[in-house]
């Protein structure tokens, strides 16, 4: 199933390639004026969005839990950056240190919680959570401000378009590189045993709710980065951050992506982004109807290949070479 | 406060809930029977009120018949929308993952909000009021919108239906089995594949019938759906996953809890339905009326 977890050569290569390409990019796109301009604040959303599915995905393809709640971490991570900038003055850096830890400490409050629900219960428990901090900050307009959300978050002056993006894609590929060390740790590998069964996890002695709990903040934690250079990509933070339907872009991602990998939903966030923007190039109209083809889409994924892209990608190659 | 003020915003309240209990039953009864919890529910309500609205601009239906003619053809319409989404995208995934459940029906909610958004566009639109509803009734000296009134005897006598339909015929027998024992149903000769066809329709229906009531009392949106939906879950949390009973009783805390949190909380009132679903959850995960998990 792990296929690109593995720690085999071909594997680091691709990574390696993948991510000199990624460094280059900005510098060609440069080149290209205002377009150039756009595409790269279009990657940059792509890295931070493709961490923001992969936080995800520690819970939902290797925990097995369906969090339908998971961008409460992410708003909580865009709204600690943008409090922190424009009203403490705090330096981006800082900012950025923080907002993994104050989703963190969310997640665990709100993890203790759930973890000791299961399946569907679970799923509408996060929802349930994910919608109160969405109607906190919706209703608390002195210090969030409401529905009109944080505007004018503040940019250090190095930090230009490419600047910032690589910024991001050191971040990610430092984000990358830790939660491929834990999926492949043995904390990673008792979560996917709790996933698989729970009853043998617990016979030979694993703590499930503690492992669960540490997972959930875990993916709290970087959904929270994530939220956080979004944040600072954007300069605003809003409340839709927090809504239910924002949880659902990362889970979309996954299952577009393929969850039983390490890098499917990063792929899937990424594939799905670019879509999106190609359509709307192509022609305005096509932003309206965005919705309706991400329907088809996902209809496509979930009665055909409910293992995503890597999962068929991983069918073809192993069937080709038997 | 002062009792007439009490007795107002409780009818207020009782009226609210009976709408939500409308839709909510009608999403507790299909995942008790289906055990898929339907997103896309809330965009089957909402397609309910735009069709009415553009039916009543043909009916130019300021008349009472029109009305009657919305409420007798709009849910039926509904339910065969549903009848077509059953048979041809639910049915495959039923023995399938919760997760691939759930993001089918989020799928549909994506493809049907944006096609209300793409035939009416996103202004918010309203369906006047028949004549004899648009006034107000005097009870114990205050002046009650009829309409309001109107739902509040409408939502009692659909509970009754409802109840009737489920423990006193034939068909209600067959629903509550397909509930409990849906292999024994089916090795008893009954078509359960037909049952849950016929149970996601009369879940629709009762969506849409919500759908032309709201579209009455207030003005419809696209936010409309995904807002209701939540609130529904709520509303079934609370009262027990698939108990159209539990149904009821959610629907009421909810309707005049947030009327009468209104008053000291103002908009925070909105947090009171999270707050009490996340409290029941951790609580008592299968609400008042369900069962607990097998």
């Amino acid at each position: 199933m792990d296929g690109m977890t593995s720690s085999s050569r071909t594997g680091w290569i691709a990574g390696i390639t993948v991510t000199v390409i990624l460094f280059l990019l900005p510098i060609f796109l440069g080149q290209l004026g205002k377009t150039g301009e756009y595409w790269i604040w279009v990657c940059t959303e792509m890295i931070i969005m493709a961490l923001f599915a992969m936080s995800l995905n520690l819970i939902l393809g290797f925990g097995g839990m369906v969090s339908f709640g998971h961008a409460a971490f992410f708003g909580v991570g865009a709204y600690t950056v943008a409090l922190l900038m424009k009203k403490a003055n705090f330096p981006l850096y800082l900012a950025l240190v923080a907002a993994p830890l104050v989703a963190a400490i969310t997640a665990a409050i709100v993890g203790w919680f759930c973890v000791r629900l299961l399946g569907l219960y679970f799923s509408i428990l996060t929802l349930a959570f994910g919608q109160l901090l969405f109607m906190i900050v919706f209703q608390w307009y002195t210090f969030t401000g409401g529905d009109d959300g944080l505007h004018g978050v503040p940019r250090p002056e190095i930090l230009g378009p490419i600047n910032y993006y690589w910024l991001c894609l050191i971040i990610f590929v430092i984000c990358f590189l830790v939660i491929r060390m834990i999926v492949n740790s043995s904390f990673g590998l008792s979560i996917k045993t709790i996933r698989e069964n729970m009853e043998r996890a617990k016979f030979i002695g694993i703590n499930v709710r503690r492992y669960q709990l540490l997972n959930f903040i875990i993916a709290g934690a970087f959904a929270g980065l994530a939220g956080g250079m979004l944040c600072e990509l954007n300069r605003f933070a809003q409340t839709e951050f927090f809504h239910w339907s924002k949880s659902a872009e990362p889970i979309l991602a996954s299952l577009v992506g393929g969850m039983y990998s390490l890098a499917g939903p990063a792929i899937g966030s990424s594939i799905l982004i670019f879509l999106k923007i190609f359509l709307q190039q192509v022609h305005r109209s096509m932003v309206e109807i965005w919705a309706i083809v991400l329907g088809v889409l996902l209809l496509i994924v979930v009665l055909f290949a409910p293992q995503g892209l890597v999962g068929l990608y991983q069918n073809i190659f192993r069937k080709s070479r038997s | 406060m002062t009792w007439q003020l009490f007795v107002f915003m409780l009818i207020n309240g009782l009226c609210q809930g009976m709408l939500l209990f409308i839709i909510a039953s009608g999403l507790s009864l299909v995942f008790g029977v289906l055990r898929v919890i339907n997103f896309a529910h809330g965009s089957l309500y909402m397609i309910g009120a735009f069709l009415a609205y553009s039916l009543s601009t043909v009916l130019a239906g300021e008349s009472l018949l029109g009305f009657l003619i919305l409420l007798m053809v709009v849910p039926p319409a509904i339910a065969l929308i549903g009848f077509v989404l059953e048979v041809s995208l639910f049915r495959r995934v039923y023995r399938q993952e919760h997760l691939l459940q759930l993001l089918l029906t989020y799928a549909l909610v994506l493809i049907l909000d944006d096609l209300v958004r793409v035939i009416w566009g996103g202004e918010p639109r309203s369906v006047t009021r028949p004549e004899l509803l648009a006034g107000s009734v005097d009870i114990f000296g205050m002046a009650l919108p009829s309409y309001n009134v109107f739902i509040l005897l409408v939502g009692p006598l659909i509970a009754l239906g409802l109840w009737f339909l489920l423990y006193r015929t034939r068909t209600g027998n067959i629903i509550r089995a397909a509930v409990s024992y849906p292999d024994t149903l089916g090795a008893l000769g009954v078509n359960v594949s037909w049952v849950m066809t016929s149970t996601f329709m009369l879940g629709c229906w009762l969506a849409g019938f919500g759908g032309v009531l709201t579209a009455g009392l207030s003005n419809i949106d696209l936010g409309m759906g995904m807002q209701t939906i939540i609130e529904c879950f709520a509303v079934v949390v609370i009262g027990g996953l698939g108990s159209v009973g539990g149904a009821l009783l959610g629907s009421l805390i909810i309707g005049t809890g947030l009327t009468f949190f209104q008053l000291p909380l103002g908009r925070w009132a909105l947090v009171f339905p999270y707050a009490l679903m996340a409290l029941v959850l951790v609580v008592r995960p299968w609400g008042f009326f369900g069962k607990p998990e097998r």
